[in-house]
């Protein structure tokens, strides 16, 4: 099942919408919404924000195989940028030395249990996957 | 859908999904908090990376002045967000499981 967003924050509202329709067409349990949503958000925002005037659309893209969803995010016509080097957090600094923003990088692939990254033909290809078993 | 409620002993009531979408609405309302304060996440169903941004935001300020936010009934999901970042660290919590 795939699905094309306009690269807007306030697209994340129907991007819900798609990953919760996905799910309940596959009766799969809620408790793994969380995750899906997370990353999904995490990733999709990361392209809004590094190609804000970009024109085109981002391809959301949920298939289902057993036990495991994979779940790709494609960029057309852009940079590279992969997410999977982005620069480390260091969680366990004090308050006054921590940092706002850097974290959404860092938790995705503590969130998901793979996390890829293709360049092909000008395409940013971001797939991870998700057990639901 | 994203909100905030004053609770009856003066918590902050976050209901919903908190999001990147929301995230300034969140900031704005939490800008105003001028000493600490409970926030009760008993309905909040969800948090991304920019709310966590507000959070960290509002507690660096407040922490300055000598206190924070106590976060109250968070749930598991969120919880382990809180941990993959660090937040239990900086943040008092209570968990609410679920």
């Amino acid at each position: 099942m795939n699905k094309k967003f306009e690269r807007k924050i306030a697209s994340l509202d129907s991007i819900f919408a798609f990953t919760e329709g996905f799910f309940a067409s596959e009766v799969i349990d809620s408790e793994h919404l969380f995750a899906v949503n997370f990353a999904v958000e995490e990733l999709f925002t990361n392209m809004v924000k590094y190609n804000r005037d970009h024109g085109q659309e981002i391809l959301l893209d949920v298939s289902r195989s057993g036990d495991e969803l994979t779940v790709r995010l494609t960029d057309f016509n852009v940079d590279p940028f992969d997410v999977t080097k982005a620069p480390p957090v260091d969680v366990a600094s004090p308050l006054e030395d921590r940092k706002i923003g850097g974290l959404g990088l860092h938790l995705v692939p503590r969130i998901v249990d793979s996390l890829d990254y293709e360049y092909i033909d000008r395409e940013s290809r971001i797939t991870f996957t998700k057990r639901i078993g | 859908m994203f909100e905030i409620e004053q609770g009856e002993n003066g918590e902050i009531i976050f209901v919903g999904r908190l999001d990147a979408a929301q995230a300034e609405k969140a900031q704005s309302f939490l800008d105003s908090v001028a000493a600490p304060s409970v926030l009760d996440f008993a309905r909040l169903d969800y948090i991304s990376s920019a709310g966590l941004g507000s959070l960290l935001r509002t507690q660096k300020r407040l922490m300055a002045t000598g206190g924070g936010l106590k976060l109250i009934n968070v749930n598991d999901h969120i919880g382990n967000v809180f941990r993959f970042s660090g937040f239990d660290q900086i943040f008092e919590i209570e968990s609410g499981g679920g």
